[in-house]
Formats: C-alpha cells, structure tokens, sequence
C-alpha cells in the first residue's frame, strides 16, 4: 500500500487533466481565426450575460457580416433569439447553423438541441423530441 | 391670434364697466379703478405671451429631417482593401487630409500605411469616442490596425458612416444642428459686431440701440432696425413678418422674456441655428451648420474668419447677397462686416487686412442637398412608412442607419450606364432607348447593397427597381424546378423531360403552343441540361406535370407574397413582377432554402442617439436544404453550360457563380438573376415604352451583371451540401445509373435514396464494371 501512495495523487492528477482537457477541446472548438470576430463574439457573450439580447443579437450580425459561414456565430444567434422567445427563429437560425456546421458534430447536437427547445416553446412536443433524438445521434 | 382675441374681449369689458360706474365714482377713484384694470389687462397679457414664449422655446424647437446614412465601413485584418479605397471612403466621409492628422477627421496615407483620426459617433449600438490609428495595408488587404499612442493593436474598427440623405420636413426647411461649442469663435465675434454690439450686456431690448437707429432714421442717414439677436430670434420664431407697432410690441415684451428664463448662450445657440440664410431649389437652407457646408462643403468648426464674415454678412439679405448669384455684393458687404470687427477690436488691422484680400472661398456646387441615391432613398422611405408617421419622419430628426454600400451602389450605377451605352452603340439601338434597373444584395443575410432604379441613378422619379413591373420569363423556371426536385422520388436532377411538342387546349381559353428560343424540340432531355439551356417545352410539360398552382405554392413561399393568377403560360413567367420581388425570390434560393426578408435599413435612432427600432435578421427555413441545393447545383450549371456561359468573359469559372437569364417575348425584356458566395445580384434591362429591345437575358442583362460583380470581387459560391446529398454517376443521355468512365456519364448530387438503381450497359450493375469498360476502351 505505501508503494501505491505517490501513484494515488499522480493518477487523481492525471484524471484531473483530462477532465479539464478533453472536454474543452470537444465543446470549444475554436470560433474563428479572425479576432475582429472574436473580438464581437465576447462582445456578444457580455451582453446575453447583461441581459442585453437584442444588442447581442446586433454583434452577432456584425460578426455575421464578417464570417457569413460561420456556423458557430449562426448558432449563437439561434440561442439568442431562443433566449429572446423567438422559437420559430431560433429554430430556422440552428437549422441554418447546421448547413454551414458541416461533419462538426458538436455544433450540430447543439444545434439539434436548439431546435429541440425552440420546438417545444412553439408547443410542438413530437417534433422536439425528434430533435432531441438526432441531437443524441450526433 | 388668441392672444389678438383676447384684446379685443378685454377692450368691450371695459367699455361697459365704464359706463356702468361714470355716475357713481368720483373722477380720482375712476382713474385708479381704470389703470388697475388696464394693469391687471397687462399682466394678463403678458402671462400669456410669457406662456407662449416658454412653451414653444422649450417645445420642438425645429422640424429636423430624418438623416439617412450608409453602411459603416468595418475594419479588422485581413479585409480585403486596398489603402487607396480607404481614402476615397474617408473622402467620402469629409476627412481631410493632414501632415500629421490630429483632429478627428483628418488622415494621411504614405505608400501602404494610412493614418487617421476617427470622427466620434453614436452608432445603433452605442457611442464610440474618437481614434487615432494607423492602418497598414499588404497584399491587398488590411495587414494590421494599432493605436497611434500606444501601438495596441485594435482588432476592429468601426468609421463613421457616410450620409446619403434626408427626408425633409413638409416646409422643406433643412438644417445642421450646432451646438454653441461647435461654432467657432469668429463667427459670434462677427455677429456680435454687426448685429448686436451689446448683446452680452442688455436684457433683451438695447435702448441704446434704439435710439441711434431712431436718429440715424430721422437724420436719413440709413433706416436701422436697433433689434437685438433676442428680438430677430423672436420675430422668426414666433411671429409672422407684418410691421405694426403692436407686433414691435409683442417682439420687446417677448424678448425680454426671453431672456428672462433663458441664458444669453441658449439664445444664440438657437438664434445660430434658427436664422434663414438661402435658398436650393425648394429647399431653405436654416442655421449656420446647414449654410456652412451649403456654401463651403465644410463644416461649420472649420471655417475661417472671411468664411464667417461672408456668412454673418448675408444675414441682412440671403437672395441679395448671395455669394454665388452677387459675387461683388457679397465681397463688399463680407468686407463691411471685416470692418465692423476691427472697430469692434475683435480683428487686429492685420487681419482686416488680410481678409479683405482673400476671395470668397464658396464653392461653385453646393454638395447635393437631396440624396445622390434617390432609388435607393425611396426603398428605405417606403419601409419607414410601415412603422413611423410621415410628419415625424420629416420633423423629429431620426437617424436612419441603412444598408447601403457606396462602392457597390457605385459599381452598379457605372455598370448600367456604361453596358447600355455600349449596347446601343454596339447593337444599332437607338442611343438612350434603352433602360435598366437593378439591386444588390447580400447573399446571406439579405441586405440591400445597391438599388439603381434607371440610366440617371440621380433621378428622383420612377424607380423601376421598386415599381417596374415586368414579365420574367425563364427566371421563373427556378421555381418549377424546385418543385419538382422536392419530390425526389418521381423527380431527380437526371430525370428525362418530354421537349416534344406540346400542344394545351383548355375551353374558354386559347390554345396554347410553347416554343424553345431556338424554335427546336429536344426530345427526351435530362432535368438538368433543361434548365442550363432553359428549354422552354419541356419546363412547360414539367409544370403541367406538377400543376399550376403547387408551382404558384411555392413562388409565395420563396417570398413573392401576392396572388398570382397562375395560368399555364405562369409557368414560362408571362407574370410581371418587380427586379425588387425576384430579389426576393432569388435570396431564398442563395441563402440555402431560407427565406431572408430584404432589408435596408438596420436601425433607428432619435435625434439624441437612443435607439427607437431595430430591424434584426430574419431568416425563416421554406426549403428543405436538399432540393434546394439540387436546384443550386443546376443553376450553376446555367453558368458553367447553359445560357450564362457567357459570363466567363467577365469572371473566372471558379467563382461557381449560379445564375438564370430571362428573355420575354419579341426581347422586350432581358433579365438576369445570379449569386455568388456573398452578393445577389437581379438586372433587368428593356424600354419604358415596351417596345422591342432586341436582347436576350444574355445579350443584356448579364452583361452589366456580370461589369458590375467584375469589379467588387466576389468570393465564390461554395455550396454546403446537406447529409443527405451523394454524388452518383448517371448516363445523361438514359438516365440510368453509371461510373466514372463510362461513356456519356456525368456525375450529379442526388438525394439519398433517389439515384437511379436501373445500371445502363457501362454502370456498376452491368456485366462489365466500370474499370473494365474503362480498360476496353483504352485499348480499343
């Protein structure tokens, strides 16, 4: 057992790091190799902190007009407009996001996600659920 | 008036008390009782001019035009910009170039390297303050951007927008506001010398003033007013221009009331920005911000002691003295105010001497009071109606911040005119018989770049990108293909159409026989190669097929949002539409299958920079992504094959530009209607009178499409495609299914599921495969 004693911390070190690493990778892929983009994206993630979605909302376009393939600034968007109620936007802006998200399936179960609430804000249980599920699938 | 009825209805009490009580009183107490009653009468009266006074100073002091502006120019590295396409931006801004810029709005470019000093501004979301930059250019692009001071990069940045215009108020009075702080020095030196020497000490009324101006008058040496600035501001403020004692009255009574409430500076800054100082066509030209850049393009901070002289000067007669009209006039009367400055010690000898050599300075055009885009001006005043009410449009000073891209507004304006010129010349049509109209958007997000609504971009009457309505002929056969492809089990992009003749018969109609432009029948044709060649038969074939109305179905889907009578000639578009509702239609199929409502304006602001309304994105899924992308592809293929191919002379064939060309009957219309990565762009070109222009869409429309997008590099339309598209080979001429190799194959998205399983003789399910074939035919 005494031999174990320096291994036990090393292995909780270990376990630590990849739960701080791996994940990180997986969920935050890098937004945008512009930082004039990036630059607008914090300034977006403020503002939704403030409550200020509408000027959220505004940056994000602003970033838009930058990277009109981003898709992750498209799903920001779709998660501001589902912040503000606007499912049938939300829904069609994740959607949206999804065409430019290409084999990221991160993005794309989020997105999944997105429309899964948005659907079932508009009262459309199944079609949520449907959602759901692909976003399991992804 | 009210205040003249009042008179009158005290006048009448009075009368009567009079003889009521002559009897009874003694004569001293009748007096008192009379003069307290003409007292209280006067109190009155002036209770209610000081109510009048107050509430209209405090009031909306002016009717302030709505002010349109551009798009802002954002700037981060890697923007494709060249540095001098910055300056001719800051130019068009009013920067001024500068040794060493310091001064917000000033610049100076050296080699690859611009420096500037940003303008403060309130944009849609909020002030940003004044920035001393550099920006260094490399490649074509913007390589960096850094703070003059502390060399911190900037990562973005955002310049003033350019103004495009006003919506003016109903009386067409226009101004600039100032603020007191903005107007410089010499200018209130020069007012106060020649208008009011005491305005700093008297409360309203100069009695000194009044009795030189009176024994100037009796002695004839001149006919002086002695009004004090209080008292012009008044009489232009709140009374009309009649010369009766009692409005002299009024105008001292209400001046010392005036000045009263308000401080000496309120009153000057509204007297600076109140005062009458020419005229433009029918627009009057108010305030000294307004006259400033009417007569010297510049604004009011940055003009010089003989600018301000000139303009103090025409005060006593705008029309008389006017600098453009009476150059001498207006010399001597300038050099009179320079005289009055020098008694008044507010100019040394030097100066006077100085100024009464320098010209005039004004410029010969003043800068164009309406908007230089007219076209597009009228869309943006068409949207505001939906939400504002005119008069508040045209009175409250809103603050338009709209989509427009000078540069692209500029590419499509030379475009139209440069192509119809050259059409007419090149083609023996009459010169100037031809007409156009076209719009820009952007590809994604659906903002209106560019509206030319004819050959002179600068005239101000019909906008036939608005409201041409026209037939669109084979830009319609988009949509029927669509409808098709959204049935990916009967249609696919390598299903073969019936080009044989057709011929309808319908009771209570006219038979109806569609033809092909080349007055062929292909036979049996592959979807695709029918819209690339925009085969008219077999689409007609195709859309009976569907049905009329599923086709109409799915226009208003796409965003024509009216009712389409729909009939079998529908289907080759033999309905009109405007190039403003094929834009439309044409976003949604460049944004993906979503439904993008054009917009040009982002957002409203009221005159102190709160923000009133926003006009966010909107996008709204009405096509799958799958046939959306099939009908893409095909459209591409328009481009790459079919009727555009023509476009190649102008831009590479990498750009993978998508594309339709429309001609009508006897080419009384030519259209085109393309995309590419970023920009949309619609063109239509014929003759107001609908006679015969003698182009194709081809011939036509493309060709100042395609001068246009030449200029604005475009990026390329790089097609996401949806999970369930794969690429299958099919033999074009069979539509069955077949490989890479084979004779007649080509390769073609299909959606999962829907490809051909039926193998042709050279395809994967054949005896041979597909490398054997190949093999056999190498060594035949």
């Amino acid at each position: 057992m005494r031999a174990l004693r320096p291994v036990v911390p090393m292995v909780l070190v270990l376990l630590l790091a990849s739960c701080a690493v791996v994940p990180q990778t997986r969920t935050r892929p890098v937004a945008s190799s512009n930082p004039a983009v990036l630059s607008l994206l914090d300034r977006a993630h403020k503002q939704s902190a403030a409550g200020e979605l509408e000027q959220a909302g505004a940056s994000l376009e602003r970033a838009l007009r930058i990277e009109p393939r981003n898709a992750l600034l498209w799903q920001e968007l779709a998660r501001v407009r589902l912040d503000l109620g606007l499912y049938r936007q939300a829904e069609s802006l994740a959607a949206k996001s999804n065409g430019f998200a290409a084999d990221n399936r991160t993005l794309r179960g989020e997105n999944w996600r997105i429309i899964g609430q948005a659907r079932s804000g508009q009262g459309d249980y199944r079609g949520a659920q449907d959602a759901f599920d692909r976003a399991e699938k992804q | 008036m009210k205040v003249f009825n009042f008179l009158k209805f005290g006048k009448k009490t009075r009368r009567k008390k009079n003889t009521r009580n002559s009897r009874r009183l003694t004569k001293r107490k009748f007096l008192l009782t009379a003069l307290l009653a003409v007292l209280l009468l006067v109190v009155m009266y002036v209770v209610c001019l000081d109510y009048t006074v107050r509430t209209r100073f405090e009031g909306r002091r002016f009717a302030l035009p709505a002010r349109v502006y551009a798009r802002p120019l954002e700037l981060y590295a890697g923007l494709k910009l060249t540095p001098a396409k910055l300056v001719a931006e800051l130019e068009l801004l009013g920067y001024r170039e500068a040794g060493l810029p310091r001064e917000p709005g000033s610049y100076r470019w050296r080699n690859q390297q611009v420096d500037l000093v940003t303008r403060p501004f309130t944009h849609g979301d909020g002030p940003q303050e004044s920035i001393s930059l550099r920006v260094t250019f490399s490649g074509g692009q913007v390589e960096a951007l850094q703070g003059r001071k502390d060399n911190a990069v900037i990562e973005l940045l955002r310049l003033d927008p350019a103004l495009i215009g006003g919506i003016y108020p109903g009386n067409n009075e226009d101004r600039v506001l100032v603020r007191l702080e903005e107007v410089p020095q010499r200018l209130v030196d020069a007012l106060i010398a020649v208008e009011d020497v005491r305005y700093f000490s008297h409360r309203g009324i100069d009695p000194r003033g009044i009795a030189r101006a009176l024994v100037m008058t009796v002695s004839g040496k001149s006919v002086q007013g002695g009004s004090t600035l209080t008292q012009q501001l008044v009489k232009n403020f709140f009374l009309t221009a009649e010369r009766t004692v009692r409005r002299k009255l009024n105008e001292m009574i209400m001046a010392l009331l005036l000045e009263m409430h308000y401080s000496k500076e309120e009153i000057l800054e509204t007297y600076l920005n109140e005062v009458y100082l020419g005229q433009d066509g029918n627009r009057a030209i108010h305030g000294f911000g307004l006259a400033s850049s009417f007569f010297f393009d510049k604004p009011l901070m940055q003009i010089d002691l003989t600018e301000a002289a000139l303009l103090v000067g025409m005060l006593k007669g705008p029309a008389y003295y006017s600098p453009r009209r009476h150059p001498q006039r207006a010399l001597d009367r300038r050099n009179l105010v320079l005289g009055e400055m020098a008694e008044a010690d507010f100019i040394t000898d030097q100066e006077l001497l100085a100024g009464r050599i320098m010209p005039l300075g004004v410029v010969e055009r003043p800068p164009r009071g309406t908007s230089p885009y007219p076209a597009f001006l009228s869309l943006i005043h068409r949207q505001l109606r939906r939400d504002y009410r005119d008069e508040d449009l045209r009175s409250e000073g809103l603050q338009i911040f709209t989509t427009l891209d000078p540069w692209v507004q500029r590419a499509a304006e030379n475009a139209l005119n440069k192509q119809l010129k050259r059409l007419e010349q090149g083609r023996g049509i009459a010169a100037d018989s031809l007409q156009g109209a076209l719009l820009v958007t952007d590809a994604q997000n659906g903002e209106v770049q560019a509206v030319v609504g004819g050959r002179d971009p600068r005239f101000e009457g019909f906008n036939r990108a608005l409201d041409a309505q026209r037939p669109i002929g084979s830009l319609i056969k988009p949509v029927v293909f669509l409808t098709a492809l959204q049935q990916p089990q009967k249609y696919t992009l390598a299903t073969l159409l019936d080009d044989s003749p057709l011929l309808l018969q319908q009771p209570g109609t006219e038979d109806w026989q569609p033809q092909n432009y080349d007055k062929e029948f292909h036979g049996q044709v592959p979807l695709h190669t029918a819209l690339a060649h925009s085969y008219n038969v077999s689409t007609a074939r195709l859309g009976l097929e569907l049905g009329v109305p599923s086709v109409m179905d799915n226009l208003r889907r796409l965003g024509v949002d009216r009712e389409q009578p729909g009939y079998a000639a529908s289907l080759l578009g033999a309905d009109t539409f405007s190039p403003l509702e094929v834009a439309q239609l044409y976003q949604t199929l460049a944004s993906g299958g979503f439904r993008t409502p054009l917009r040009a304006i982002r957002e409203v602001l009221t005159f102190t920079g709160q923000p009133l309304q926003r006009y966010p994105l909107d996008v709204e899924q009405v096509v799958d992504a799958s046939s959306n992308y099939l009908v893409t592809a095909a459209l591409q293929e328009v481009v790459q094959k079919g009727t555009a191919k023509g476009l190649h002379r102008y831009l590479p064939k990498d750009l993978g530009i998508a594309g339709k060309t429309g001609t009508t009957d006897d080419f009384r219309d030519s259209w085109f209607a393309g995309f590419s990565g970023d920009r949309l762009g619609v063109v239509w070109v014929g003759r107001d009178d609908n006679e015969p222009a003698g182009l194709t869409g081809a011939s036509g429309a493309m060709t100042v499409w395609a001068e246009m997008m030449a200029g604005l590099g475009l990026e390329p339309l790089l097609l996401p495609v949806p999970d369930n598209i794969e690429r299958v080979w099919v033999e074009s001429s069979s539509g069955l299914r077949s490989a890479a190799g084979c004779p007649d194959a080509i390769e073609l998205p299909f959606i999962v599921g829907s490809a051909p399983t039926e193998s042709a003789p050279c395809g994967p399910g054949s005896g041979g495969n597909s490398i054997k074939s190949w093999f056999e035919r190498i060594f035949k």
